[in-house]
C-alpha cells in the first residue's frame, strides 16, 4: 500500500509539473498573440469605441504595463490560491465559469468511457473466441472504419438523421443525462475500435500461456475459457492502453460538444478562442493538464489494484 | 539510403501497401493537377448559380455562394494534405534534432530535454493544440504551429530511444575504434537511420494528423473564409445537409479517402518494417 501510495504522489507531482507546464508555455506564446486585451475587455464591458486615455486606465488595471514575467508571477500567485483571474467576455471568474460547465463535460466523458468499455469487451471477446470466423473478420473491418471516421463527421451524420431526421433528442443540447448518450456513442466510437482490438490480441496472448491450452485441451468451450482464465490476465495490459485512451477521448470532447453544442468546457473554450479570451485559456490549460495527469492516476491504481501479481507481491 | 529505398518497395509488393500508395498517389495528383483543369476558381463567387446539385457545369455542385464544389474540395485538398506534411516534417526535424542531442550529449542536458518531453506529453495533444491557437488566434498557420508544438514530444522521446540503441550498434562502435570522430558518425550514421525509423512511426500517425487538422478546421480555429478546407467546408454546410446533401458528401468524401489512404500504408508499414511485433492480424 505504501508503495501505491509513494507512485500516486509522484505522479500527482508529476501533474502539478504539467499544469505549470502547460501555463508556462500558454504565457509565453503571449508576445505573439494579436490584440489588444485592454480594448477587447473595454468592449465587453459596452464601451464600443475606446479612448486612448480609457484603454490605457483598463491596462494599468488587468497589470497589462507590467513585464511579461511578473504578469505571469502575478497569475501564478493567483492560481495556487484557486484564482484563475476574470473572463475578458463576461468579466466573472474563470474558475466559477469552468466550474458551472464541468458536469456537463464530466458527464459526457464518464459516459463515453463506460459505452466504451462495455462495447469493447464483449467485441473483443467474440472477436477471439471466434478468431479467423466471420465475426472476427466483422470487428476488424469495422474497427478500422471507425479509426478513420472522424469524430466530428460522425457526430455531424449522427445528429441530422437521428435527430433531425427521427427526431430523437433535442437538436441543442442542455447537458442533461437524457440527451447524453448519442454524443458519447460518438465520442466512444474511436475507443472502442481502438480497444477492442487491443483486447482482442491480448486476449489471444494469454490464451497461448501454458495452462490455458490444458483447459482448452479437455474441450472447455472457448468463451467460458476466455472470460474465467484469459480475461483477468488480459486485463492489464487492457487497462494500460485503456489510460492511455482516457486522453484521447478527453482530447476529442471540445469536438464532439461543439458539433452536438454540448453545453461543456470543450465547447465553452472553443468560444473562448474565438473570443480571444486569454484567461479562460490559460485557466483551462493548467486545469485540463492537471484533469489528465489525475485520471491516468486513476487508471494506473485500478490496473494496479485489479492484478492478482502486484497484490500478492505486496503481501 | 538502402533501408528507404528497400521500404518502398517492399510496401509496393503488400498488397495493403500497394493499394494504400496508388489512394496516395491518386489523392496527390488530383489535389496537384486537378486545379489546372478545372476553369472554376474556389473562391469565385456566383449567387445566380446558388446551391446547384451536381450538373455538367459544376461536377460537384455549387455552395450558397454559388462556389464550384470540386475546385473548393481540390483546393482543400491541397492546404489539408500539404499542411499535413509540414506538420509531419516540422514535427520530425524538432523532435530529431532534440532526441539526437538528447541521446549523445551529456546527461544534464538529456535530463533537462526529457523533463521537457516529459511535462508536454503528460497533456492530451488536442488539448495542447487548442491552448496554443487560443493564445496565437485562428488562422491556418497557427493551427499548424500549434500541432507542431503538441505532436514533436511523442517523436523526440523515441528519436531518443533509438540514438541510444544506434550507440551500441556493432558499426558504429567499430567506426570509433577506428578512429572516427563522433560528429562523422552521428552525421552520417545515426541521423539517417533514426529518421528512418521515426518516419516509419510517423507515417502510422499521419491519418490521425489529417483528421485532426479538419477537426480544428471545423471548429473555426483553422482556416478563415473564404478559404477552403475539408473540415471548414463540413462546418459551413451544416444547415444544407438535407437541402443540399452534396455540399458535405464531397469534403467527408475526401477526408474518408486521405485517412483511409494513410491507415493503409500505415498498417503495411507495420508489417513491413517491424515483422514479427504486433500480433494483432
Amino acid at each position: 500500500m505504501r508503495g501505491t501510495l509513494r507512485v500516486v504522489a509522484a505522479r500527482l507531482g508529476q501533474g502539478l509539473a504539467a499544469a505549470l507546464g502547460a501555463s508556462v508555455l500558454v504565457w509565453a506564446l503571449l508576445p505573439l498573440a494579436p490584440g489588444d486585451p485592454a480594448r477587447r475587455v473595454l468592449q465587453a464591458r459596452g464601451i464600443g469605441d475606446p479612448q486612448p486615455v480609457e484603454i490605457e486606465a483598463a491596462r494599468v488595471e488587468l497589470g497589462l504595463d507590467q513585464p511579461l514575467p511578473v504578469q505571469y508571477a502575478r497569475w501564478l500567485g493567483r492560481a495556487v490560491r484557486g484564482d484563475l483571474s476574470e473572463s475578458y467576455e463576461s468579466g466573472q471568474p474563470v474558475l466559477e465559469e469552468l466550474r458551472t460547465r464541468l458536469p456537463a463535460t464530466a458527464l459526457l466523458a464518464v459516459t463515453a468511457i463506460a459505452i466504451a468499455g462495455l462495447g469493447a469487451l464483449p467485441a473483443a471477446l467474440l472477436a477471439a473466441a471466434y478468431r479467423g470466423r466471420w465475426p472476427d473478420a466483422l470487428l476488424r473491418g469495422l474497427s478500422l472504419v471507425g479509426a478513420a471516421l472522424p469524430a466530428f463527421l460522425v457526430g455531424l451524420f449522427a445528429l441530422q438523421v437521428v435527430v433531425l431526421g427521427r427526431g430523437w433528442g433535442r437538436a441543442l443540447s442542455d447537458g442533461s443525462p437524457g440527451q447524453v448518450w448519442l454524443p458519447a456513442l460518438v465520442l466512444a466510437l474511436a475507443r472502442i475500435a481502438d480497444w477492442s482490438r487491443l483486447l482482442r490480441a491480448s486476449l489471444l496472448e494469454s490464451l497461448e500461456s501454458g495452462f490455458i491450452l490444458v483447459s482448452v485441451a479437455r474441450g472447455a468451450r472457448r468463451l467460458r475459457v476466455l472470460v474465467r482464465h484469459a480475461l483477468p490476465n488480459a486485463l492489464l495490459p487492457f487497462l494500460t492502453a485503456v489510460g492511455v485512451g482516457v486522453g484521447a477521448l478527453l482530447g476529442g470532447t471540445p469536438i464532439v460538444e461543439a458539433v452536438f453544442t454540448w453545453p461543456g468546457i470543450g465547447s465553452y473554450v472553443v468560444s473562448a478562442i474565438n473570443a480571444r479570451d486569454l484567461p479562460v485559456i490559460q485557466g483551462f490549460a493548467a486545469l485540463a493538464a492537471m484533469a489528465y495527469v489525475a485520471t491516468s492516476v486513476a487508471v494506473d491504481v485500478l490496473g494496479g489494484l485489479l492484478d492478482p501479481r502486484t497484490r500478492k507481491a505486496k503481501t | 539510403m538502402a533501408v528507404r529505398r528497400g521500404v518502398l518497395r517492399r510496401l509496393a509488393a503488400h498488397p495493403t501497401g500497394r493499394a494504400g500508395l496508388l489512394l496516395t498517389g491518386a489523392l496527390i495528383a488530383a489535389v496537384l493537377v486537378g486545379p489546372l483543369v478545372i476553369e472554376h476558381s474556389p473562391t469565385a463567387i456566383d449567387l445566380a448559380r446558388k446551391l446547384r446539385a451536381p450538373d455538367g457545369a459544376n461536377l460537384l455542385g455549387t455552395d450558397q455562394f454559388g462556389r464550384d464544389q470540386l475546385a473548393r474540395v481540390l483546393e482543400g485538398g491541397r492546404r489539408s494534405l500539404g499542411a499535413a506534411a509540414l506538420v509531419m516534417v516540422g514535427a520530425m526535424g524538432i523532435s530529431l534534432t532534440i532526441g539526437v542531442t538528447a541521446g549523445m550529449a551529456g546527461r544534464l542536458l538529456d535530463a533537462v530535454a526529457m523533463r521537457v518531453v516529459d511535462v508536454l506529453l503528460a497533456l492530451p495533444g488536442l488539448i495542447l493544440a487548442l491552448a496554443v491557437v487560443g493564445v496565437l488566434g485562428p488562422s491556418f498557420t497557427n493551427l499548424m504551429l500549434a500541432m507542431v508544438i503538441s505532436s514533436w514530444a511523442y517523436y523526440a522521446r523515441l528519436a531518443r530511444s533509438y540514438v541510444l540503441a544506434a550507440r551500441q550498434r556493432g558499426d558504429i562502435m567499430a567506426a570509433r575504434m577506428a578512429g572516427i570522430g563522433w560528429p562523422r558518425i552521428v552525421a552520417g550514421h545515426i541521423v539517417p537511420a533514426v529518421a528512418t525509423q521515426l518516419i516509419v512511426v510517423a507515417t502510422l500517425d499521419l491519418g490521425g494528423v489529417i483528421v485532426a487538422i479538419a477537426s480544428l478546421s471545423f471548429l473555426g480555429l483553422g482556416v478563415q473564409p473564404p478559404d477552403a478546407e475539408w473540415g471548414a467546408m463540413l462546418s459551413e454546410s451544416r444547415l444544407f445537409f438535407s437541402t443540399a446533401p452534396w455540399l458535405l458528401a464531397a469534403p467527408a468524401t475526401a477526408i474518408l479517402l486521405a485517412v483511409t489512404a494513410a491507415n493503409l500504408i500505415g498498417d503495411a508499414l507495420r508489417d513491413v518494417a517491424a515483422p514479427g511485433r504486433e500480433g494483432t492480424g
